[in-house]
């Protein structure tokens, strides 16, 4: 056995040994190609963290599918297949169907991103879901088709630009809503869905331990920002997800047989502007057009309802809203 | 391994032989910033270090910590205006981390419990040094001379040790059992104490240069200022540094029906308010500064501590801001009043300040007794030769007195101090300045080190919460021999250290460590080279920045690689 390794000069840690010993589960390994500061990446990271070792993950075509495994390596450290952009649900349901036969109790994670999970691969997506398979669905939702070249996909949010919705004379990005793929889901009564913000880890653990523990279909949705599709600098993609959780435009809740169970409360509501203005994707809502005021009214908006349906906001302090579920503690996190 | 004939496979974790490093253009590393509560100590005093070892639950290493720059830590926590709160970043958030507290939590353990120094007292292998006057400055030069293996010879004129500590502030600020306490553990260290030993009475300064290598005079400001009010002075006048040293030795104070104040330091506070409790009806307080306040001019304000000020405004002392005393009314020689003018300090010609009376806000006040208490300057005996005509020693800033080779100084003899923390910090760094001197090392630098802004921070990650409220006596409760204010106890000082931010220095939140999307980022099984408790792979850091942003203290900077 290695010993550990001893205060000295930096140079002197074995870091691949120190690799080894690090305290937590290594799913998804280092030397992927995700962008700098790939929210996505660390999605994935946090997920099979919480969720490993006992875990078959499927994969639709995606950027995480790209930058995990170009051949002949691989990131992971689970057993993992792709096949398709639209059957991640669907290859998941029959390795389930084939671990049941052989009356294994390996828990089945399929993945996919948005495109993969509001659009292509949809209909397996509820096929899956309405056949009862003991898989839990996550999808890391970055808002757009990343990995082609941002394309708009249902996900992506209303007047975002993207290379497909590019603000113009005719309108200023995206001209339809995101699609609410969580009501979707919800109607399907699974036992438990959820969404969930790269910003608060504790909660993806949290509630990814909760979801692998479920027998039955579970779905999580976990916004995972894109530095290259969102026009942001790599260091502030977490600044970004936090900030989209605390202005209301992306509520972290919880469903359960479809009916809303729980909600990340905003302690401190930040009006939208906080979050637009640090993206690229929506540059053009800061410009002298008249019609830019009033999609930020629009956005606001938006975000105003979810605090409303979703009942988001806050009753002074919570240690679990978004001002106190990320607050950090001399050595370390404590979950 | 079969070989798959369809689809490809790969074996898992084989992305590590691909270095993603190679993408980076800027590299995190760990920077450790100046806390902004170290950096305005003048004892330097690492507040932030002994909140961190406090923290991990060693009270009694904090507080060795803490004595490595403050010999004195329940006594400053009692009498400093705490430089370290002003500063705190805390302040941007909520309210600044009740340090003095804690200092005073740990001081008070140190008392209870016993605890020893970390000082090796049979090491006495460096060359004498004598320190002259065993007040703050005086004891802490005696103090780390001792740690640093100097024989010490302390001589004083009073019998007991402790200075203006034990001569100027009143028990109800500073118990005396508090400072024999501390200053009785102080003396223990070997010190060759010799009280009622006066410079230019019973030894000269040429007899004690022979005997020393080194001397550090600490005398402090004992002779009060000349004051008149145009040549004119009541037959009566008694200063007011006299007057508290007088009520707390011999336990008597004069009690006129009134009385006006002339000053805005602690001793024209201290003295309103023993005099107020002894009795007299109307105290007041005239000075030239502002009050305290959320808009005052910090540089504008009496030169005490805020919270004193409150107090006695609590007890009905009445403060006249901004006015001088224009004239006396007397009868014969007797005072029955004074005449008041509005006055402030403003930039006048050549950058310096004047003070400008305003003509036209002239009022009277009907008092029976006028007392200066507006500074006090060196009492030149046995030292005519180094001070020649001057009100106090000049000296660089580590203490050195020009053309006096063997020479250093330090404390209120100074003129430019004014604080018992900045004498303590004067007697620190004159003790390793001349410990520098004697072995060939080099001298301590005195500059303030730059310390991270507010800004840096990330405080997304900390929550607000309520700063710790020391209790205090009742305004019926307080007399003359009780102290007025109290400490925490454990859990309270517990919360109030779970609010610091750690500014500037690793926090071991687990931060980097899990929002790192490269997995470059690696707990330590031992703490690392640089005190974190992480290291970075810069074989797969891509460089990214988001450990450095994310880290809530500061403590990861972005550098070009």
């Amino acid at each position: 056995m290695q010993s550990a390794p001893k205060e000295g000069v930096a140079g002197q840690h074995n870091m691949e040994e120190l690799r080894k010993l690090q305290p937590r589960y290594r799913g998804l390994e280092a030397g992927h190609r995700a962008c700098q500061g790939c929210g996505e990446a660390l999605a994935a990271r946090l997920v099979t963290e919480a969720a490993g070792p006992d875990v078959i993950l499927t994969n639709a075509t995606g950027c995480l599918e790209v930058f995990t495994t170009p051949w002949p390596q691989s990131a992971w450290r689970l057993p993992w297949i792709h096949s398709l952009f639209e059957n991640s649900a669907a290859v998941a349901s029959g390795v389930e169907a084939a671990l049941k036969a052989q009356g294994r109790s390996t828990k089945v994670i399929a993945q996919g991103g948005d495109g993969g999970t509001f659009d292509i691969g949809f209909q397996a997506l509820s096929g899956m879901l309405e056949r009862q398979h003991n898989i839990l669905y996550v999808c890391y939702d970055n808002e757009a088709y990343m990995n082609t070249g941002i394309q708009r996909s249902g996900s992506t949010p209303h007047a975002a630009m993207t290379t497909t919705s590019p603000p113009g004379k005719e309108r200023m990005g995206k001209r339809h809503m995101k699609k609410d793929l969580l009501s979707i889901i919800a109607a399907h009564h699974i036992p438990y869905a959820a969404s969930a913000s790269v910003a608060y880890p504790a909660d993806i653990r949290r509630k990814v331990r909760r979801a692998v523990s479920i027998e039955g279909p579970t779905f999580l949705l976990i916004h995972s920002p894109c530095p290259l599709g969102w026009g942001i600098e790599s260091d502030v993609s977490i600044e970004v997800a936090r900030l989209a959780v605390q202005t209301g435009l992306f509520p972290v809740i919880e469903l359960e047989r479809g009916e809303l169970t729980g909600v990340m409360p905003i302690r401190n509501p930040r009006p939208v502007t906080d979050y637009l203005k640090l993206q690229n994707r929506f540059k053009h809502l800061f410009t002298d057009d008249p019609r830019a005021r009033k999609e930020r009214e629009h956005v606001q908006a938006l975000a105003d309802h979810n605090i409303e349906i979703y009942q988001l906001r806050g009753e002074g302090v919570d240690a679990l809203d978004t001002d106190g579920a990320d607050t950090v503690r001399r050595g370390g996190v404590v979950d | 391994m079969k070989q798959l004939s369809r689809g490809a496979f790969a074996l898992p974790g084989t992305s590590l032989d691909f270095k993603t490093g190679t993408w980076r253009n800027e590299m995190p590393v760990h920077t450790h910033w100046g806390a902004p509560c170290h950096v305005a100590c003048p004892a330097g005093e690492d507040a932030q270090a002994y909140i961190a070892k406090m923290m991990e639950g060693h009270p009694k290493q904090a507080w060795e910590i803490l004595v490595q720059a403050n010999p004195l830590p329940a006594t400053t926590a009692r009498v400093c205006p705490h430089f370290c709160e002003q500063a705190c970043n805390r302040k941007h958030m909520d309210q600044p981390i009740a340090i003095h507290l804690i200092e005073r939590y740990l001081g008070d353990e140190a008392i209870k419990n016993n605890w020893a120094y970390p000082v090796d007292v049979s090491k006495e292998d460096g060359d004498p040094v004598c320190v002259v006057g065993a007040g703050p400055a005086g004891l802490s030069a005696a103090y780390h001379l001792r740690r640093l293996g100097h024989p010490v010879t302390l001589i004083d004129s009073l019998p007991e040790a402790g200075g203006l500590l034990r001569t100027a502030i009143p028990v109800t600020r500073l118990p005396r059992d508090v400072l024999d306490a501390e200053v009785g553990r102080l003396l223990k260290l070997g010190i060759d104490f010799k009280p009622r030993t006066a410079l230019g009475r019973d030894v000269s300064l040429e007899q004690l240069m022979g005997e020393h290598a080194y001397l550090f005079l600490a005398p402090g400001a004992a002779k009060s200022r000349h004051w008149s009010v145009d040549g004119a002075v009541p037959s009566d006048l008694r200063e007011g540094l006299g007057l508290l040293k007088e009520w707390l030795v011999v336990g008597d104070i004069p009690k006129p029906k009134s009385v006006a104040i002339h000053g805005g330091g602690n001793t024209a506070v201290d003295l309103a308010r023993v005099m107020k409790r002894a009795g007299v009806a109307d105290v007041h307080v005239i000075t030239a500064s502002g009050l305290p306040g959320p808009d005052a001019d910090p540089k504008d304000v009496l030169n005490v501590v805020p919270r004193e000020f409150e107090q006695a405004v609590e007890e009905g002392i009445v403060f006249h801001a901004h006015r001088t005393i224009q004239r006396l009314l007397m009868r014969g020689s007797k005072l029955v009043g004074l005449e008041m003018v509005h006055l402030k300090k403003l930039p006048g010609a050549g950058g310096r300040s004047s003070r400008v009376a305003f003509e036209g806000t002239e009022t009277v006040l009907h008092v029976e007794m006028v007392v200066p208490a507006i500074g006090e300057v060196v009492e030149p005996q046995g030292f005519e030769n180094l001070l020649g005509h001057a009100d106090y020693f000049k000296a660089d800033p580590i203490g050195q007195i020009a053309g006096s080779d063997r020479v250093l100084v330090g404390g209120d003899a100074r003129g430019d101090r004014g604080t018992v923390t900045a004498a303590i910090g004067d007697g620190r760094l004159a003790a390793l300045a001349i410990h520098a001197k004697l072995t060939g090392k080099e001298l301590p630098d005195p500059k303030r080190r730059p310390f991270i802004d507010y800004d840096k921070l990330n405080v997304n990650y900390f929550e607000p919460a309520k700063r710790a409220v020391e209790p205090m006596l009742a305004l019926e409760q307080r007399n003359d021999s009780d102290e007025i204010e109290g400490g925490l106890n454990y859990a309270q000082v517990t919360h109030e250290i779970g609010r610091c931010f750690s500014c500037g220095n690793c926090l071991a939140c687990d931060n980097c460590w899990t929002l790192c999307p490269d997995n470059a980022v690696i707990k330590t099984v031992e703490r690392a080279a640089d005190g974190s408790h992480y290291v970075f792979d810069y074989e797969y850091c891509k460089g990214c920045g988001l450990c450095a942003h994310e880290c809530p203290c500061g403590y990861i900077g972005m550098v070009s690689d």
